[in-house]
């Protein structure tokens, strides 16, 4: 927890919402120590907060563009075009009653839905919408997140042992071996990024690609990298066409078979988190992050202000944050119509392509961007 | 105190209470899969002393390979192979958990001591934080490069190995001589150390051949 | 590919120093000074090489894995040759020390893993299990004592032990259809890992008393200025890891099982190559780092050698399997090699080396003669061994040389290099040590006599049933001719060597004079003696 405590990266340019807070605090006669440990906890709650509504938001996709792809119109009576549809989703589950199984193991049944949403949410430490906008710049960035997604698992083997119900029990076995196959080929995919970056930091990856707005994306460089890293993600996340786990005609519901109400609604938060934090790293490793596809900085020598300009730093830094909830949304989009128009792979067909298949072209992609950094090493960072 | 010390302090606490606990969890407690869980607890808890030295590359490492890939191997092993099974009663088992007891409180009185007496140099060697990352780096291809190297021949071998086990397609018979085999020591036994629950051969099948 | 003995000593003591490394060991050896693991590359090379050629199939392996395998080996031992007297400086920025003990004990490993090898072939192939994999693993697990044989840095002998132990735990279970290997690989494996363990936990000790460093080096300069219970504790659990691998009572429980379960030819290997490692690091660790605590540890060992020496042999005469027998007898033989260690003279430790080499050959000779027998008639047990005179003289003779050889009986090699070992025991004061040695040797002369009686002495209506439905001889199989060219040389090095020694006991003396950890080890022990 200590790096949650870490201070915000030292001010250089740019937004820096701490440093004014503080600051101000500071000037109604507050000590530096109070100013901070009043700032603590804003961000996270803020971050808590924005993960939660991304989920609504998310919902609501999956419902309007499902019924889009099967020509149906989804919820309609929930607010204007069905926005509060997802809410009242929420409510439901809420007030629902919390069953345990009889036989079911109360504390493991009750703990596994929490250590799968807790990592998750922990991930969006180091996910950035700004050079200052994130809860704590880690040294070991994307590092962290991988590290942290690689609980989730035990979460999931602890709620599918606990249900006492075979089925469960395959689901939850499932996904353990799914999300292991799966990281492997991930970490490498992150692992040539970070080669070309020479840091493991979000906010050095994404810098390491403004220098010419869109030509400077990682996508451009890395393109088997980022089909790589895209297809694991899917999968870690066990969205359709690699739901494997909640197979439903295979395993009723997989782990989640016994869950009922708010458990439930737990595991449906983090595979939704999950999603939207998925899209958003896939938007910061390989989609130039906060960046606007033209550099903001020949805008405003277009226009004749100067960078540091106050207003321009805010429009800056809002425009940032649009740009990466567009870009995570955008791939946000493409996975949901994923799910409603691919068909389900088979388990065996699901790890052969996992180990047989992602794991050899990773290891190649890394060889071939280890290589290239040496011969070219102004195009793939020196 | 100032706010950090004492937010360090207790981190500490905790953190240690959940490794010194659930150690002894993980030994003591009769079902296994809790075991394997607290196992996991542990690993964590460590990972969390980690970054409290501000070894945070370290930290994540811990929780990627000891939480993310041992932890969840041993409980996928437990669980595939969990089978209700009584256990023949071993005789004066009180007696020998008293003895390993007496053993274990033995060699810990004998390692506090060890502590207590030995001069270590404090403070230690001063945190590098996130350069650590680097620094390993260097390290691995400087000094420990031939361990370094090493371990990749290790772990091909344990992976090579771990196939050559686990996979199912068996010669039946001799590529030289043709004749069959049962990828057994060629040093038969005369009495077998298993009761044989089915017959290895169909009388059916031999009676056709 | 048999390198005899004369040309083998000959390489050795002809091979120029460094000047004579092959042109393209220049271009590694920048400040890496990598030259010094050419050796442990040569076998890497011939172990990619046979996974890679496994996977044409089952058939181009069998064809195909042997002769990589004596390439790469066989390179190994010629670059060996040339290594040795070459000027002795650390590679790796200290990792490894290509010195003439390293050189020595590198090349009894990388020769043991040859003759089980040529031993093993007709052993895989009858059982069934794949070749190529066999012929992998096993040259990972040289790999891995010959780096164990020169490792200076904790990291590296820890890596190096692992690479050995793990090997080991897959080739001590490769049949895997036999519930017996199961057994011996799952013992094999939680014995050795808390051993490794208890190592980490020592290392770890050792590495805070440095304060930041690993090399041997630096381990042992803090332990001359500290001499608090911490030391103590190091040691103890340094010392139990050495005597896991060498398998020294009462740190041996594993072994009858392990070489019980286990495939022979792998067994030949364990008692011999890992054994050797094993050796190799207690010289390393005790010599070379816990020099200032010389007193306590030779006690340890001192006790350890007895009780191996007593157990091991005892223990050996009650069995009734060839290969439990040999378990306990490479207990009680480790105890004999246990002497020289302790004496810690230039002639206890050239004792030890001459000892390792004589062991390697009658041992091996011993293991290439039951995996015969076992292999025509599918069995181990000794009292099938009677009557086999009439059957197979080839096995009664070869068998008899070696268990002669191992129990020390004149013109053998053993008898030299025991021989050798108690004159250096009785010269440093060790009377304890030796008179056990003497007594427990006349009751392993016994138990393997009774062997050779079986075989010899029984009337043809006295044979076992074993033997009196014993196959026609055919040397025609592949596999067939290597085991006996194994059996062979080791037969003929173990009868004649004896006599013609004086090469070996050059070798055995040059590696220790070229050592610079044991020479200093030897004055100041001298200088000790002198002032006490």
């Amino acid at each position: 927890m200590t790096a949650l405590r870490a201070p915000l990266a030292a001010v250089t340019s740019g937004l820096d919402l701490q440093t004014s807070f503080t600051t101000t605090l500071q000037g109604i006669g507050l000590t530096p120590a109070t100013a901070h440990l009043l700032w603590l906890p804003l961000p996270m709650l803020l971050v808590l907060v924005a993960a939660v509504v991304g989920v609504l938001v998310n919902v609501w996709l999956e419902r309007k563009i499902s019924a889009a792809v099967q020509q149906r119109i989804g919820p309609e009576y929930a607010g204007a075009l069905g926005v509060l549809q997802p809410l009242a989703d929420g409510l439901k589950l809420l007030f629902k009653e919390d069953i345990i199984p009889a036989r079911a193991d109360g504390l493991l049944f009750t703990l596994g839905p929490v250590l799968v949403l807790i990592p998750v949410i922990l991930s969006w430490l180091v996910v950035p919408f700004g050079q200052h906008l994130l809860i704590s710049d880690v040294g070991i960035g994307v590092f962290l997140w991988i590290a942290l997604s690689s609980i989730q698992p035990i979460g999931l083997l602890m709620s599918g042992y606990a249900s006492n119900n075979k089925y469960s029990l395959l689901g939850g076995l499932r996904a353990a071996a799914q999300s292991i196959s799966y990281e492997i080929p991930l970490a490498l995919a992150v692992l040539a990024v970070v080669m070309m970056s020479n840091s493991l930091s979000t906010i050095d990856i994404v810098n390491q690609q403004s220098g010419a707005g869109i030509l400077s994306w990682n996508i451009w460089r890395q393109p088997v990298g980022f089909l790589i890293f895209w297809i694991c993600a899917l999968a870690e996340c066990e969205r359709l066409p690699f739901d494997l786990p909640e197979a439903e005609e295979e395993l009723v519901a997989g782990y989640q078979t016994e869950y009922a109400g708010m458990k439930f609604a737990l595991f449906y938060l983090g595979s939704y988190i999950n999603l939207v934090l998925s899209a958003l790293l896939v938007a910061v490793l390989y989609l130039g992050g906060w960046g606007f596809p033209i550099p903001v900085e020949w805008l405003a020598g277009a226009l004749g202000q100067s960078v540091d300009a106050p207003v321009v730093q805010v429009i800056t830094g809002s425009l940032g944050i649009v740009m990466t909830v567009l870009k995570a949304y955008l791939l946000v989009f493409i996975a949901i119509l994923l799910r409603w128009t691919l068909p389900r792979v088979r388990i065996d067909q699901l790890l052969d392509l996992g180990w047989k298949f992602l794991l050899p072209i990773a290891l190649v992609n890394l060889l071939v961007t280890a290589g290239l950094k040496l011969a070219f090493p102004a195009f793939f960072g020196g | 105190m100032t706010i950090a010390s004492w937010t360090q302090w207790i981190c500490f606490v905790a953190l240690s209470a959940g490794v010194v606990i659930g150690s002894l969890g993980v030994v003591l407690l009769p079902n296994i899969v809790y075991s394997a869980f607290l196992l996991g607890g542990v690993f964590l808890s460590v990972a969390g002393l980690y970054l409290m030295l501000n070894a945070s590359f370290v930290a994540a490492a811990q929780v990627l390979v000891y939480v993310g890939a041992v932890n969840v191997l041993i409980l996928f092993a437990i669980m595939l192979v969990n089978k209700k099974e009584t256990l023949a009663e071993i005789p004066g088992l009180p007696l020998r958990r008293l003895l390993s007891g007496g053993v274990c409180a033995g060699l810990f009185l004998l390692l506090l001591r060890v502590d207590v007496t030995t001069p270590w140099a404090v403070p230690g060697p001063s945190p590098v934080g996130n350069d650590a990352t680097i620094r390993i780096g260097i390290h691995l291809f400087s000094d420990y490069l031939l361990p370094f190297e090493l371990a990749s021949v290790l772990l091909l071998m344990a992976m090579i190995g771990a196939i050559v086990l686990a996979r199912r397609d068996v010669f039946t018979v001799d590529v030289i001589t043709g004749e069959d085999v049962d990828q057994a020591l060629i040093e038969k036994m005369r009495t077998p150390l298993l009761v044989e629950t089915t017959p290895t051969q169909n009388p059916a099948l031999e009676a056709t051949r | 590919m048999i390198i005899p003995l004369g040309a083998l000593s000959t390489l050795f003591a002809e091979a120029a120093p460094a000047a004579a490394l092959p042109p393209g060991l220049g271009i590694t050896a920048l400040q890496l000074n990598a030259g010094a693991i050419a050796p442990e590359s040569a076998i890497l090379i011939a172990l990619l090489v046979c996974l890679l050629v496994d996977l044409a199939g089952e058939e181009a392996a069998s064809r195909w894995v042997p002769p990589i395998c004596y390439a790469g080996l066989g390179t190994a031992l010629v670059l060996l040759a040339l290594q040795w007297n070459a000027p002795v400086e650390p590679s790796f920025l200290g990792s490894f020390l290509a010195d003439n003990l390293a050189v020595a004990f590198r090349a009894v490993v990388a020769a043991s893993t040859l003759l089980s090898l040529l031993i093993s072939w007709r052993y895989v192939e009858q059982s069934g299990t794949p070749v190529g994999e066999y012929a992998a693993i096993l040259l990972a697990a040289t790999l891995g004592a010959m780096f164990l044989c020169g490792a200076t840095d904790l990291v590296s002998i820890f890596v190096a032990l692992e690479t050995l132990s793990v090997s080991s735990y897959l080739l001590s279970g490769y049949m895997k259809r036999d519930a017996r290997s199961g057994e011996a690989a799952l013992k094999y494996l939680l014995v050795g890992s808390a051993a490794a363990a208890v190592f980490l936990y020592g290392a770890s000790l050792l590495y805070g008393l440095t304060g930041g460093s690993t090399g041997l080096e630096a381990v042992g300069l803090a332990l001359q200025t500290s001499a608090t219970p911490v030391t103590a504790l190091a040691l103890v659990f340094v010392l139990a890891t050495v005597a896991f691998k060498i398998a020294a009572v009462p740190f041996h429980q594993w072994t009858p099982d392990v070489y019980e379960g286990s495939p022979t030819p792998v067994v030949a290997f364990l008692s011999v190559g890992s054994k050797t490692a094993g050796f190799a690091l207690a010289l390393r660790l005790l010599v070379g780092c816990f020099e200032s605590f010389d007193a306590q540890w030779k006690v340890l060992f001192t006790v350890l050698a007895v009780l191996s020496m007593t157990l091991g042999n005892v223990v050996a005469l009650a069995q009734t399997s060839m290969k439990r027998m040999l378990a306990y007898s490479s207990i009680g033989q480790a105890g004999f090699v246990m002497i020289g260690l302790v004496c810690g003279t230039e002639e206890g430790f050239a004792a030890m080396v001459l000892y390792m080499a004589a062991y390697l050959f009658m041992n091996l000779g011993a293991f290439a003669c039951i995996i015969l027998f076992s292999l025509r008639t599918g069995s181990d047990r000794i009292s099938d061994y009677a009557g086999l005179y009439q059957k197979d003289p080839l096995i009664t003779l070869g068998l008899s040389l070696c268990l002669l050889s191992l129990g020390g009986i004149p013109p053998m090699l053993g008898f030299f290099g025991k021989i050798y070992l108690f004159f250096a025991g009785w010269a440093d004061h060790q009377y304890l040590l030796v008179v056990v040695g003497l007594i427990t040797s006349v009751v392993s002369i016994y138990y393997y006599i009774s062997v050779i009686k079986m075989m010899v002495v029984k009337e043809p209506q006295e044979a076992s049933d074993v033997v009196k439905a014993y196959p026609p001889i055919t040397w025609n199989l592949t596999g067939m001719q290597p085991l006996r060219a194994a059996l062979v040389a080791c037969v003929l090095i173990t009868a004649v060597g004896g006599v013609l020694s004086n090469p070996l006991f050059n070798w055995a003396n040059g590696a220790v004079a070229g050592t610079p950890m044991l020479q200093q080890a030897i004055a100041s022990g001298a200088l000790s003696s002198a002032v006490g």
